[in-house]
């Protein structure tokens, strides 16, 4: 007689399932018990909040779930739950992003633990659930901390270890996981999700220093100032949470590895960098494919590295500087733009030119703009250009910055 | 070699600069009509001329003293325009005092009437006290600095109800840096009425002069002897706070003041303050800056019905004794409106506090208003 | 619910100590200032309040590390009152819900103007209301206009009154030409609302216990307080206790609640005073002719009508007249 066996006994179950990024966010808001979360729909982040709320209608875990009027709304809800003591989680994407400008740049000046996902999206006009960096770069100069995600896995991750930073004592600032909208929102990949026990070990309970409850006496949070009185002071503090956060960030990764078991170089994940001539340099989801680009380059015969920054904000220059130290010239792949900067390049771009700025490589930046997506040869044809660049000094045009997918005229 | 402090920028003294104390809403037409008028007969005068009101403790308030300045370039120099005058050096040559109360307290919670003066400048006061009068209280109430140089008075609201005319009048007797006819120009120019011109000259010719000197080294001996909180890097409480709020309160000057903020380390991270406990007020920050009048409760007609202390904005009289708290009150006079008993009579700060009667204090007028500030 | 209402039915009862205290930067006279603490004495210690920017922001300003509220108090912006005052209840419903708070009865106050509210933060507010957060209230302060950036017009700035937005000039005669939007009568129209009232400062003692009644009502709940301004409204700083009342007086405003889907009118000026005697007494209304106060005038008694019916019937009635030109008068409000 023949023994059927049944599916689950005859294979071996990985740990991984395959899961969509936005489950898997909304994983590690479960399992990082947050208390207040406000939601309101903007593609592609929503399916996050989607998964919360059923989450919350079926019982898994416990938290107030606001729909709100806005994004300037949901902002300020969460704003106002860290000022009482609750953990709150918050997201938008694109023009939602911007439309809670205000509410979440004051979050970082009052230095509230928020955590927020940022779908990103391009901004309209015209509408466009393409992806561009744009969204969450506005936020670049606010004080918030900003990680990029390349896969569900690592978004689950960062949002656990953003919890962890942000309510760092010596940081207190908000933290925003940028992932690149739909190649991670709505794309399922394999996903571990690490056990409550040790998310509960790994993060413990938030305690604000100064909780807006009247058990804690009158406390008083945000007035207005006279601004030769305490202005300067004031912004201080936020410069130097910020840069307390470098080490706080460090010694994180390193707890989530002892805990959860999955380690994370903290600031950059370089790819082939030892014996590396040009190196290609981008953050988010497409490393995966401009990691094929580089191994196809380096079996032509060409040194090709690439390196993802994982952190935006603190822009981690140092180690970038060192990692780039030995190579002959620099690619970036750059999701975002800035209209009229410097070449008419990409934030990434003249971010990594600054971080560069003691040793200077020469540099070019590749842009993938408008929300069109690069096909695998786009990455081949931008290292080709970089190599052919150190090897002659010359670029097709004259050109520092490339608008790889545009048709027509790169003027 | 670039020098630090105030000493390197030489080319300051070649700017004049000039003050002028008033208060919220009361003064703010009058104020600006000044500043308007003196920077026109400044360009005039071949110099070019800036005026503003100072902005950063948003300064329009009913009752609450506020400033504009007038500064004037030379003819080697342009402006130079500091939000805040008075810790860059010793710049005014004129200082107009728009009501004779100013005189008895601070200006505002910042600077005193005598910061950021020159010796030698002119202080012009709308009031209808004698000279002698004013330079008493001058050297009662002043004690910000030792300080010498001319008193003008002048009854302003005689001549005109808008009493910049009359104080415009009183300041250029003493105050040479542009002259009468710049400003009777100026006036034209700006196509301020014929009736307005006369005025000024008639001020001119009526306005006292007198030389003031004040002498209060003991006093800033003394006031340097406060104590500043020690230096502490968190956690920071309310004691920590309450520990500022006292010297601040001691605090006589703008230089003061400065001395004794905390440095960043000392302030609690995420824009954090600490309010009183119930039942006290707010130690740190006395208002009694803004009082014109002010009430004095008569307890034999008292009835005790609460309703001043239910009605007071500023919750300035104790709700079990009826006694105002004078360190507080801004004498808005809504307390004798509500007294059914009218046990509460409005009088003047001046007459208060010095038993002067200033007949300038009766003719507040809200007739001359500028809005947008 | 939560059981009955204490009621204050003296001055003598109102507790002495102030939760917004004396050492702020506020005008001489500020009926915002004292609608302020009198909301504030009657909500009690266990009590956090949020701050929509606005007069009571600015004026308030932190001076050499001092603050006047001694209760726990946090700035919002302009447009994030309504959301402001949900984050924050909702915090505490999940803090206790999970144990990670001691269970506690906390009230909730959002003290926004009439620009954080009924403009900017109106879309906010309507949310704000719309859950059922007990002892989440909001009140709006409203001295018609945007007093603290210098007087520009608002969405409650009265038909007729000149502002640095809209001036009475040469041409343009009237000054602010929109009419005073009802803020509280659109309040009333959200399902969720518990309590809805409209105060000023007189008669004394109606605003505290408006107040009183609006955090017991167990949900959401909004009071619309007039609150005179003697900056704006071009008065002398004594004055803002005469004008609530002569505002109640001549029924240009009307003292009403809507509770458990009933309104009640809590009071009938009778007779009422002509609108002039309050008009009169504000420096905003200077340019106004005899006529214009008497267009005024006409449109309010038109609008007592409607209050009136709906004080007989206990239901809720757009109050304004039909339309501007009817019954033969030339409204031209």
């Amino acid at each position: 007689m023949k023994v059927v066996t049944r599916v689950s006994e005859a294979l071996q179950i990985p740990r991984k399932k395959p899961i969509t990024g936005a489950r898997a966010i909304a994983e590690a808001v479960k399992l990082a018990d947050v208390d207040v979360i406000a939601a309101y729909p903007i593609r592609p982040y929503t399916g996050i909040m989607n998964a919360l709320a059923e989450m919350i209608a079926n019982g898994e875990f416990m938290a107030e779930i606001i729909v709100a009027d806005s994004e300037h709304s949901q902002f300020e809800i969460a704003k106002h739950a860290s000022a009482v003591g609750a953990r709150t989680f918050v997201g938008s994407s694109g023009v939602g992003l911007a439309y809670a400008t205000e509410a979440i740049i004051v979050t970082a000046m009052d230095q509230l633990p928020v955590v927020a996902i940022a779908g990103c999206r391009a901004l309209d006009d015209p509408g466009n659930f393409g992806m561009e960096w744009n969204d969450v770069l506005l936020f670049r100069d606010s004080g918030w901390l900003i990680s990029w995600a390349k896969d569900p896995q690592e978004a689950l991750d960062m949002t656990l270890v953003a919890y962890r930073v942000a309510e760092d004592r010596r940081v207190m600032l908000p933290h925003f996981i940028a992932v690149d909208g739909a190649t991670i929102t709505h794309i399922a990949a394999p996903v571990d999700v690490p056990s409550k026990k040790d998310v509960t070990e790994f993060l413990p309970l938030y305690r604000p220093p100064y909780p807006l409850d009247p058990a804690y006496g009158p406390v008083t949070k945000a007035q207005h100032i006279a601004p030769s009185l305490i202005g300067p002071e004031q912004r201080k503090h936020v410069d130097v949470a910020m840069k307390r956060a470098r080490e706080v960030i460090v010694e994180a990764w390193k707890d989530y590895a002892n805990y959860v078991g999955r380690e994370y170089s903290p600031f950059i994940e370089a790819f082939h960098m030892d014996d590396a001539e040009v190196a290609l340099v981008t953050m988010g989801a497409y490393t995966i494919n401009a990691l094929h680009a580089v191994e196809k380059a380096r079996k032509d015969g060409v040194k090709a590295g690439l390196i993802r920054l994982r952190y935006f904000r603190p822009f981690p220059f140092w180690e970038l500087r060192k990692v780039l130290s030995s190579v002959e010239g620099v690619g970036v792949l750059d999701f975002s733009y800035s209209f009229g900067s410097p070449d008419s390049g990409g934030v990434l771009f003249n971010e990594v030119r600054a971080a560069m700025y003691e040793n200077p490589k020469p540099a070019l930046d590749f842009l993938f703009l408008g929300g069109r997506e690069p096909k695998p040869d786009d990455f081949v044809r931008a290292l080709k250009i970089l190599y052919e660049y150190v090897r002659t000094g010359k670029t097709p045009g004259n050109k520092r910055v490339f608008w790889l997918t545009l048709r027509g005229e790169d003027v | 070699m670039l020098k630090e402090g105030s000493s390197g920028l030489s080319y300051l003294e070649d700017l004049v600069w000039v003050v002028i104390h008033g208060r919220g809403v009361w003064h703010t037409g009058p104020a600006s009509l000044i500043a308007r008028t003196l920077a026109m007969a400044g360009m005039l005068a071949g110099r070019e001329s800036y005026y503003y009101m100072r902005y950063d403790d948003s300064p329009e308030r009913v009752n609450i003293p506020m400033m504009f300045y007038v500064v004037m370039g030379s003819p080697k120099v342009g402006v130079l325009l500091p939000e805040e005058v008075e810790p860059v050096g010793k710049l005014f040559s004129a200082v107009i005092v728009m009501d004779s109360v100013l005189l008895l307290k601070e200006t505002s919670q910042r600077a005193t009437l005598l910061d950021g003066v020159k010796n030698g400048a002119v202080i012009v006061v709308n009031t209808g006290l004698a000279p002698s009068q004013v330079a008493a209280l001058l050297r009662k109430y002043q004690l910000s600095r030792s300080w010498s140089g001319k008193l003008v008075t002048v009854s302003a609201s005689r001549y005109h109800n808008n009493i910049a005319f009359g104080l415009m009048g009183a300041l250029l007797k003493a105050w040479n840096i542009v002259s009468l006819d710049h400003v009777l120009n100026a006036l034209e120019v700006l196509n301020i009425d014929e009736g307005a011109r006369r005025v000024v000259a008639s001020a001119y010719r009526d306005a006292l002069v007198t030389e003031v000197r004040l002498d209060v080294e003991e006093v800033r001996r003394e006031r340097e002897k406060i104590e500043i909180p020690e230096f502490r890097a968190g956690p920071w409480d309310i004691e920590t706070y309450r520990k500022y709020q006292k010297a601040l309160s001691r605090a006589r000057s703008y230089e003061d003041r400065i001395r004794i903020m905390p440095r960043w380390e000392a302030i609690a991270p995420g824009l954090i303050e600490f309010g009183p406990r119930p039942g006290e007020k707010n130690l740190g920050f006395k208002t009694e800056f803004a009082r014109i009048e002010a009430p004095i409760v008569d307890k034999a007609k008292c009835v005790d019905c609460k309703l001043c202390s239910y009605y007071c904005p500023d919750g300035a009289i104790d709700f079990k004794s009826i006694e105002v708290d004078y360190e507080y009150c801004k004498g808005c006079g809504i307390c004798a409106r509500v007294c059914p008993a009218k046990a509460i009579r409005m009088v003047s700060e001046l007459e208060r506090v010095e038993g002067l009667e200033d007949p300038e204090l009766r003719k507040l007028s809200l007739a001359v208003r500028e809005y947008g500030y | 619910m939560s059981g009955e209402v204490r009621l204050f039915r003296s001055v003598k009862e109102i507790p002495p100590e102030d939760y917004y205290t004396a050492g702020r930067r506020t005008c001489a006279g500020c009926g915002p200032a004292l609608a302020y603490r009198l909301v504030l004495k009657a909500a009690g210690p266990n009590t956090v309040v949020l701050g929509p920017t606005g007069c009571m922001y600015v004026a308030n300003a932190h001076q050499f590390l001092t603050s006047p509220y001694a209760l726990p108090w946090f700035h919002t912006q302009l447009g994030g009152g309504g959301a402001a005052g949900i984050g924050t209840a909702a915090a505490f419903r999940a803090l206790m819900t999970k144990r990670k708070r001691i269970p506690e009865e906390i009230n909730v106050v959002v003290f926004g103007g009439d620009g954080g509210f009924a403009d900017i933060g109106f879309a906010g507010l309507s949310m704000g209301v719309s859950y059922d957060y007990p002892r989440l209230l909001y009140v709006l302060y409203d001295n018609e206009s945007y007093a603290n950036t210098g007087i520009q017009a608002s969405s409650t700035t009265p038909w007729g009154a000149t502002t640095t937005f809209t001036p009475s000039g040469k041409v343009k005669r009237i000054g602010n030409e929109r009419l005073k939007k009802n803020v509280a009568l659109i309040m009333a129209a959200h399902p969720g609302v518990k309590y809805v009232a409209t105060a000023t400062l007189w008669p004394p003692l109606d605003l505290p216990n408006k107040v009183r009644k609006a955090l017991e009502s167990g949900g959401p709940s909004f009071i619309h307080v007039l609150t005179p301004c003697p900056k704006g409204w071009f008065t002398p700083p004594d004055l803002a206790v005469e004008l609530s009342r002569l505002a109640v007086e001549t029924g240009l405003w009307v003292l009403w609640e809507y509770e458990n889907g009933k309104f009640k009118l809590n009071y009938k000026p009778s007779p009422r005073k002509h609108v002039k005697q309050y008009l009169q007494l504000q420096g905003r209304f200077a340019h106004l002719t005899a006529d214009d106060i008497e267009v005024i005038e006409e449109r309010t008694k038109k609008e007592w009508e409607m209050w009136m019916e709906m004080e007989r019937t206990g239901r809720l009635i757009i109050p304004w007249p039909s339309s501007p030109g009817d019954s033969g008068d030339n409204m031209t409000l």
